[in-house]
């Protein structure tokens, strides 16, 4: 009898193990900290930073020089991305008392004040082999170990990937460091779409042959991308599939056609369109054809933009006598206009949770605002030169715009509040229109 | 007691326990890991991971075509007329337009076989795509006004370059008010 207990009282430990992890892994809506262990027992899900919190305090981080031909570099990138986040302080490498080959003993970084420790190694061969540990010094041990391959030419993909689970494992956010921009760069009259990683490296252009080119837009895949272009004397939608490289002309007209924005389906965009001689906005599919008009009014509707969760259409208007934002429901009803401020504002887009809106605004010169959908909380961003075409990071915390303030324009990276505005294209190349993967 | 309790229990979460126990097997053996799912890991067993596979790469960039190439159906010939010019964010034809807009609607009366395009274009400053806008009305407003003159719709084609093709590069006023235009292209179908 007592033994039956015994094996029962068991049971009823596994169950409420089972229990707990099932209300851990199903009902916090983000969990912090998914756990790959056994079961999740060990429920800690330590958050070393909230990034969502107003009061962060920056996390003191030293990153080691992974060592070999490649781990300077490799060390850098790692730097340089969670750096650019502006939730960490990284702890230069000079005051490092722990020799790189020591094991981590938490008592050598305490008097540094360095709260996180990043090691690694590399091995170069044909490809490379990374190994990167992330150890976490007030409790004294390792809390992630990876071990990572890739070719030598994807050195920086590599990288920005140790990167990214560095940052998922301090904030249980996913990090945007593979995240790539599309945007238009012009060489010697042409334009192109060119797509860079997020920090302006590795630069490719596309090689299209459209005469004049705007607008890229990504697919929520981040397969695919939707631009209007000008070829024989007409403005045409171009949709370009990365996974067959094959462009394909989706609608053109007489008169001017601009997207828009594809839905997060991919099955359907939205356009402004003049082939009935007003510009209005419309909704296309791309498995029938068919059109259907939102719009209809004298002024002209541009630059439509769906929210994440497909509801709402932001877009331009002057139908009251400026370019304004506005806000309407996908079908064209509910009209709301949402900005009052300026004579001039253009280029909405959402961010990824559809609580705000950026957009560029005109005060004398060109700025980046944010404004929530409903019309308050307007936030100017930005102030030097002319800053145009904003759009959010995946993970909404950073926003993307050209700007022609040092100069010829190009485009530049900043955070949500503004801080840390930085060129990330070429001093000399004009660029404009970029547009950060939705991936 | 204790024994009703577990039997209950055991009937509550049963189908949950399956679901757990399901997890259980599958994630922490996963021997690839891909990106998505590159969570923490518990640290004591070393995780191979393959860096994943770019999702553009430069082979792909390297392949893509555009098929459609360049043919216009029309000829343009040297234009013959004016710019006309506007204010800044307008559409409206200025007073200074309307007797360049006179000339043109006057010879495409006289010269009956002769097709028009008109370009309307921008400044630079605002956005591409709002400029894309505006060119396009100020095509439109001059268009409407050559046919308010008598001239056949028909005869009258209009693009909009927005702040695509300047004129002139400098960051005066004066240079922005030569960009602000309508210009008249004049074309002839190669059909013809």
């Amino acid at each position: 009898m007592k033994k039956k207990l015994k094996v029962k009282s068991l049971k009823f430990k596994v169950l409420l193990i089972a229990f707990c992890f099932v209300l851990f892994t199903f009902n916090p809506p983000e969990p912090p900290f998914t756990k790959g262990g056994l079961g999740g027992i060990k429920a800690e899900a330590k958050v070393y930073i909230d990034i969502a919190s107003p009061a962060l305090k920056k996390l003191p981080i030293a990153i080691y020089d992974f060592g070999g031909l490649s781990g300077k570099e490799i060390s850098d990138i790692i730097k340089d991305d969670l750096e650019f986040t502006g939730i960490f302080t990284y702890v230069d490498r000079a005051a490092y008392i722990e020799s790189p080959s020591q094991s981590f003993n938490p008592k050598n970084w305490t008097p540094l004040g360095v709260e996180i420790v990043v090691k690694g190694t590399v091995k170069e061969g044909k490809e490379l082999t990374l190994t990167a540990s992330l150890f976490d010094v007030f409790e004294g041990k390792e809390i992630l170990k990876k071990e990572y391959t890739a070719g030598k030419e994807l050195i920086r993909p590599l990288s920005h990937t140790v990167a990214n689970d560095i940052y998922e494992a301090l904030t249980g956010k996913a990090g945007v460091f593979r995240s790539r921009i599309a945007l238009i760069g012009e060489d010697r009259g042409v334009t192109d779409i060119y797509i860079m990683d997020w920090d302006g490296k590795r630069i490719s252009r596309l090689g299209l042959k459209e005469n004049i080119i705007l607008s890229p837009r990504w697919s929520r895949d981040g397969t695919k991308l939707i631009y209007s272009a000008e070829m024989n004397r007409q403005w045409g939608i171009y949709l370009l599939n990365f996974l067959n490289t094959a462009v394909k002309k989706v609608f053109s007209s007489k008169g001017t056609n601009i997207v828009g924005d594809l839905l997060p389906d991919g099955n359907e965009f939205v356009f402004s369109s003049s082939k009935d001689g007003n510009l209005d906005l419309y909704m296309m599919s791309l498995k029938n054809d068919t059109i259907k008009k939102l719009t209809s009014s004298q002024s002209i509707e541009v630059s439509p933009t769906i929210s994440p969760d497909s509801g709402h259409i932001a877009f331009v208007s002057d139908r009251g006598g400026s370019p304004q934002i506005y806000v309407m429901h996908r079908d064209g009803s509910d009209v709301r206009r949402i900005t009052f401020t300026g004579s001039y504002n253009t280029s909405p887009s959402w961010s990824p949770k559809g609580d705000r809106i950026v957009f560029s605004g005109r005060r004398e010169t060109n700025q980046i605002f944010v404004i929530n959908p409903d019309g308050t909380g307007l936030t100017q961003l930005t102030i030097q030169g002319n800053n145009e075409d904003p759009s959010f990071s995946p993970d909404g915390r950073f926003i993307t715009f050209s700007s022609d303030r040092d100069g010829v324009k190009g485009i530049y990276i900043m955070r949500i509040n503004g801080e840390s505005q930085k060129r990330i294209t070429p001093k000399k190349m004009r660029a404009f229109c970029p547009r950060w993967s939705p991936n | 007691m204790k024994k009703i309790l577990v039997l209950v229990l055991v009937l509550t979460f049963g189908s949950l326990l399956i679901s757990c126990a399901q997890r259980k097997v599958v994630q922490p053996q996963q021997p690839t890991v891909t990106q998505q799912e590159t969570k923490a890991k518990a640290p004591e067993g070393k995780t191979e991971q393959k860096v994943p596979e770019e999702k553009i790469t430069e082979q792909q960039i390297a392949k893509i075509e555009t098929k459609e190439v360049e043919t216009l159906k029309y000829t343009e010939e040297k234009s013959i007329f004016e710019d006309i010019h506007f204010d800044f964010d307008k559409y409206d034809i200025r007073p200074d337009a309307k007797p360049i807009v006179q000339s043109v609607a006057d010879w495409l009366i006289k010269n009956k076989s002769s097709e028009v395009l008109i370009e309307g274009h921008c400044d630079e400053r605002g956005t591409n795509e709002y400029n894309l806008a505006l060119g396009d009305r100020r095509a439109k407003a001059t268009k409407d006004y050559l046919v308010a003159l008598g001239v056949a719709s028909s005869r009258i084609d209009i693009i909009s370059y927005g702040e695509e093709k300047p004129l002139c590069t400098e960051k005066t006023e004066e240079c922005w008010q030569k960009n602000r235009r309508a210009h008249f292209v004049l074309v002839k179908s190669k059909s013809k």
